[in-house]
C-alpha cells in the first residue's frame, strides 16, 4: 500500500501579507498588491510595476535573524515562510521528533546580482572601437567592489542549505529550479520522496523574487511583462481578451507534507491531503508552450491518474494563469483536452491576477490558497476579467469570490523550458 | 524503501572535461595522472588571485553539435552548451536516436546553475549607463535607451534549467524534468530522483547529467571573493592537493558529465551495454559540518543497496583540496569506512565545476568498475591527521569488490552518496 502524504503546515509571505490568512482573506477580496517598483528606479522600463512584499522585516519572524539580513530577499522570505510552516505544523521544537526524517525541497530562486558592481565594472571595462570588455580591467573593478558575504549568498544551493540549519531539517535536502513551475516541482517530488519512505516530513515549497534589475531587464528583453503603465492594478488580467504580458511578483510559500501515520501519532493538525502529481515537458520551444498544451494535457491527466481520480471529480482549478496570450490560450486547450465537456462546468481562477507571478515560488503559494479554498468552501475569483476571448472560454470565476464546495483541487505550473508540474490536493475527512 | 522490480542501469556515457571529451580520453587521461589545470587561457586573468582552473581544451561548440540544432547555440551560454553537447554524447554512446524511446517515456535530471552573463552582452548598455565612478550606473538610461542594446533572448541563455530545455527538445523527451541546483550534490541528487522516476514506473529512459562552467570574468571574479581557491598559480597542476596536508584550496574548472540511466528490462530488450548499476543513494544535511551526518547519509545509502563498508571497492570523494572542506569530508567517510577502504578524488585532474562536479567524478568510478582498475588521486603526498583516511594515489590498483560509492557535499553541509554495481551481466 502506498503511504498517504497529509499536508500539516502552512507558510507564505507574498504581496498580499505575511501570512495565510492575510493572503486568502485578500484573495477573496479580489485585492490587487501591484503597484510601482520601490526596490530600484524602475521609471525608465517598459515595465515600472509589480506585486513587491511589502514591508517585510525578517527580524519579526526569526529569533537571530541578524546572520541572514545580508542574503537576498528571496532566501529571507523562504525563512520566514517555513518558521511559519513549522509552527503551525508544532515542529518547531527538535526535540520531540528525529530531524534526519524531516528534509527540504525547495524550488529555489537565484538571488540578486550585484547589479551596481556588474555594469559599472563592465561598463567601465570596455575599450577600443570594437567596445569590447577587457576582461582584466573588469576583474579589478569587481574585486575593488563586491562583498564577499553577498556573493557566497547569491549560490542557488544557499536558501535550502540555511534552512536546514536554522530549523535542524537534516533529511534530504533538495533544491530545484524549473522556471516558474519550480514550486509545484519541488512539492510534488517531495511528496514522492515521503511515499517512497525516504523521509517522513518533508518542508517543501518555493521562494523567489526577480524582482531587481535584471530580473525586469530580462523578462522585459522577453516582451514577457504587462507594459500597462497606467493601470498597475489592472494589469494582470489572466485570460481576459486584453492580456498582454504577466506581472512579477515575489515572496515565498512553504508547506509541511507529512506522512499520515505519522501526522496521527503526534496530533498533527491535518489541513489536506496531497494526493497526485504530474510532471512532463512539452519538449516543443523555449518559450513558448505548445499551443494545444501537449505536454500540459498529459501533465494534468498524470496528476489525475496518481490522485486515483477522474475529471469529474475536480471541484475547482487553480490555474497557471499568468496573463501572457500564449499561457491562457493553451492551459484552456489543455484543461479542455483532459476535462472534455466538464471543463465548461469547473471553476477556474488565476491568483496572479493579484499577487502576480511568484515564478518559482507561484505553484506553492497557489497550492496553499487551494487548500484554504477546500477548507472554507470559498473559491477566489480571477480579478480584471471584463472581455471574454473566444479562445478562453470556461467559467473563469469572474471578478468575485464564489461560496463552492471542491473536494479536490488541480492546481496547474507551466514554465519557461516546456516545464510543467500539476499538483491535486483533496479534502481530509477524519 | 518501495517495492519494486524495476532496476535502473547505466548505458550511456557523454563527457566534456578538460582530460578528454570521449570517456577513453579521460580514462587514459586518469590512468596517466595527467592534469588538465592550468593556468588561464579563456581571458586575461592577470588581475585574479588565482589564476588557474580547469578549462576544455579546443571547445568549439559548433563543431560539436548536431547540424540541424547549430542555430540554437545562439541562445545557449556556455554551460548550456557544454551540457547539451554532452547529452548529445551520451545519446550516442547509448546507441539511441530521436524518437528511439517513446517520447512520454523520456525524461531528464539535470544539474546545473545560473550561468555567468558574458561580458560583451552588456557592452555597449553598460557603457552608455556608467561614468567612472564604482557602482554608479545611471538607471534612465539603463531601463531607457541602452536597453535595446541588450541582445533580446538574454535571459535564455543563461537560466538554470535551459539544457533540459534543449535536450528534451533535440531529442523530444516528454517526459518528467527536473533541473536540481543543490551545488556539488546536485548531480547525485539528479541520480536519486532519476531512480525513483524509473522504479515509479514514469519512464524507461532518463538523461542524467550536469553541466557548468566558472571559467569566465564574471565567475572567477565572484569566486575569488568567497571561495576558498588555491594560491599556487605557479604549478597549475599540482595545485590542487586533496586531503594532503599542503593543501591550500580549490580550482575551478568547466565541464560536463551526462549518463544514460535505463530500466534493465529496457536495456536488456534493445541489446544495449551495461556500464553499471545504480544501487544505492541517500542525502542529508550535516549541521555543523561535524562529519556525523555525513556518515549517516553514506550508511543509509549502504542500507538501500543491502551492503556493508565491506562491500566497497572504493570511495570516489570530491577531495577539493580546501582545508576545512576536505577534512569535512574525511571526518564523513571515516566514520564509515575508517581506513579500511581506499578513498579516490579525481578532482586534481579537472577542477571544480559545482554543477558537474560530482558526476564528472563520479564517471571516473563507472570507468573504474568496467575497467577493473582504479587510477591513483593526484598530489596526494602528505597525509594530514585531520583527514583520517586511506587516500589511493600512485599507479593504479585492482578493483577487487563490486561496488563504489560516491560521495558529494556543499559549503553549507548538504549531503549527498550514491552507490553503484559494476556490471557483471
Amino acid at each position: 500500500m502506498r503511504r498517504r502524504v497529509v499536508i500539516t503546515g502552512m507558510g507564505a509571505i507574498t504581496p498580499l501579507g505575511h501570512g495565510v490568512a492575510d493572503l486568502y482573506a485578500s484573495q477573496l477580496e479580489g485585492k490587487s498588491a501591484v503597484g510601482p517598483i520601490s526596490r530600484f528606479d524602475a521609471r525608465a522600463f517598459p515595465t515600472t510595476f509589480a506585486a513587491e512584499v511589502k514591508g517585510f522585516d525578517l527580524r519579526t519572524h526569526l529569533k537571530g535573524a541578524g546572520p541572514y539580513l545580508r542574503c537576498g530577499v528571496n532566501t529571507q522570505f523562504a525563512l520566514a515562510a517555513t518558521r511559519q510552516a513549522l509552527e503551525d505544523a508544532d515542529l518547531l521544537n527538535t526535540h520531540t521528533t528525529d530531524r534526519d526524517r524531516i528534509g527540504v525541497y525547495l524550488g529555489s530562486g537565484e538571488g540578486s546580482e550585484d547589479f551596481l558592481s556588474l555594469i559599472s565594472a563592465i561598463g567601465r571595462g570596455v575599450e577600443g572601437p570594437a567596445q569590447k570588455v577587457n576582461p582584466a580591467r573588469f576583474v579589478s573593478h569587481m574585486l575593488d567592489t563586491l562583498d564577499p558575504r553577498s556573493e557566497a549568498e547569491l549560490e542557488m544551493h544557499t536558501t535550502g542549505g540555511h534552512l536546514a540549519d536554522v530549523f535542524d531539517l537534516c533529511g534530504p535536502n533538495y533544491s530545484c529550479q524549473t522556471a516558474c513551475a519550480a514550486g509545484s516541482q519541488a512539492v510534488g517530488e517531495a511528496l514522492e520522496m515521503i511515499r517512497f519512505g525516504e523521509a517522513d516530513v518533508m518542508v517543501a515549497g518555493g521562494s523567489h523574487s526577480m524582482i531587481h534589475p535584471l530580473g525586469v531587464t530580462g523578462f522585459n528583453l522577453l516582451t514577457a511583462l504587462s507594459t500597462r503603465t497606467d493601470s498597475p492594478t489592472t494589469a494582470s488580467r489572466p485570460f481576459d481578451l486584453t492580456r498582454e504580458g504577466f506581472v512579477l511578483g515575489e515572496g515565498a510559500g512553504m508547506v509541511v507534507l507529512e506522512e499520515l501515520e505519522h501526522a496521527r501519532r503526534r496530533g498533527a493538525p491535518i489541513y489536506a491531503e496531497l494526493t497526485g502529481y504530474g510532471t512532463t515537458a512539452d519538449a516543443y520551444r523555449m518559450t513558448d508552450p505548445h499551443p494545444d498544451g501537449r505536454g500540459a494535457v498529459r501533465c494534468i491527466a498524470d496528476a489525475l491518474k496518481d490522485a486515483r481520480l477522474s475529471p469529474a471529480d475536480i471541484g475547482y482549478i487553480n490555474a497557471h494563469g499568468t496573463s501572457t496570450q500564449a499561457n491562457d490560450a493553451a492551459e484552456t486547450a489543455a484543461i479542455k483536452g483532459v476535462f472534455g465537456e466538464y471543463a465548461y462546468k469547473v471553476p477556474v481562477s488565476s491568483s496572479k491576477s493579484m499577487i502576480g507571478h511568484l515564478i518559482a515560488a507561484a505553484g506553492v503559494v497557489e497550492l496553499i490558497i487551494s487548500v484554504m479554498a477546500i477548507r472554507k468552501g470559498v473559491l477566489p475569483p480571477t480579478i480584471n476579467y471584463e472581455t471574454p476571448d473566444p479562445a478562453c472560454d470556461l467559467d473563469y470565476l469572474p471578478n468575485q469570490a464564489r461560496e463552492r464546495k471542491a473536494r479536490h483541487v488541480l492546481s496547474n505550473s507551466f514554465g519557461f523550458g516546456g516545464q510543467n508540474a500539476s499538483l491535486v490536493v483533496s479534502e481530509w475527512l477524519k | 524503501m518501495a517495492a519494486t522490480s524495476r532496476r535502473a542501469v547505466l548505458t550511456g556515457l557523454g563527457l566534456l572535461t578538460p582530460v578528454g571529451r570521449t570517456a577513453d580520453d579521460y580514462w587514459q587521461a586518469l590512468l596517466d595522472g595527467k592534469s588538465g589545470v592550468r593556468g588561464l587561457t579563456a581571458f586575461d586573468a592577470s588581475t585574479l588571485p588565482c589564476r588557474v582552473g580547469g578549462e576544455l581544451p579546443d571547445f568549439v561548440a559548433k563543431n560539436l553539435i548536431e547540424k540541424n540544432y547549430r542555430k540554437a547555440l545562439n541562445s545557449m551560454g556556455r554551460p548550456v552548451q557544454i551540457g547539451t553537447i554532452a547529452a548529445q554524447f551520451a545519446m550516442h554512446d547509448a546507441g539511441l536516436a530521436k524518437g528511439s524511446v517513446a517520447p512520454e517515456r523520456f525524461g531528464i535530471e539535470f544539474a546545473s546553475v545560473m550561468a555567468a552573463t558574458e561580458l560583451d552582452d552588456f557592452a555597449r548598455a553598460s557603457q552608455q549607463s556608467v561614468n567612472c565612478a564604482p557602482r554608479v550606473v545611471d538607471m534612465a538610461t539603463w531601463g531607457g535607451p541602452a536597453l535595446k542594446e541588450i541582445p533580446p533572448l538574454w535571459m535564455l541563455k543563461y537560466l538554470p534549467n535551459m539544457p533540459a530545455c534543449h535536450v528534451t527538445i533535440m531529442f523530444d523527451a516528454q517526459g518528467p524534468s527536473n533541473t536540481l541546483i543543490s551545488a556539488e550534490t546536485a548531480g547525485l541528487l539528479c541520480f536519486a530522483e532519476a531512480v525513483r522516476i524509473i522504479r515509479r514506473d514514469l519512464a524507461e529512459f532518463m538523461i542524467v547529467g550536469g553541466s557548468d562552467s566558472k571559467m569566465n570574468p564574471l565567475s572567477m571574479s565572484r569566486f575569488n571573493t568567497f571561495a576558498p581557491l588555491t594560491r599556487r598559480n605557479d604549478d597549475p597542476t599540482r595545485s590542487v592537493r586533496p586531503f594532503d596536508r599542503d593543501r591550500d584550496g580549490t580550482a575551478l574548472g568547466e565541464g560536463g558529465a551526462v549518463f544514460g540511466l535505463e530500466e534493465l528490462d529496457h536495456a536488456r530488450a534493445r541489446g544495449a551495454k551495461v556500464y553499471a548499476e545504480v544501487v544505492g543513494y541517500a542525502a542529508g544535511f550535516d549541521k555543523g559540518k561535524t562529519g556525523a551526518g555525513f556518515s549517516k547519509v553514506i550508511r543509509r545509502a549502504l542500507a538501500m543497496a543491502g551492503i556493508t563498508p565491506a562491500d566497497v571497492d572504493h570511495v570516489n570523494a570530491h577531495g577539493c583540496g580546501s582545508v576545512e572542506l576536505d577534512a569535512f569530508e574525511a571526518r564523513g567517510i571515516a566514520g564509515v569506512f575508517g581506513t579500511d577502504v581506499p578513498v579516490y578524488a579525481p578532482l586534481p585532474a579537472f577542477g571544480s565545476t559545482s554543477a558537474a562536479s560530482a558526476l564528472m567524478e563520479l564517471a571516473a568510478s563507472v570507468l573504474a568498475l568496467k575497467h577493473g582498475v582504479l587510477p591513483g588521486t593526484l598530489n596526494h603526498e602528505n597525509p594530514d591527521p585531520a583527514c583520517p583516511i586511506r587516500v589511493h594515489t600512485g599507479s593504479p590498483r585492482a578493483v577487487t569488490k563490486p561496488y563504489a560509492v560516491k560521495v558529494a557535499y556543499t559549503d553549507l553541509g548538504q549531503v549527498a552518496a550514491l552507490v553503484v554495481k559494476k556490471w557483471e551481466g
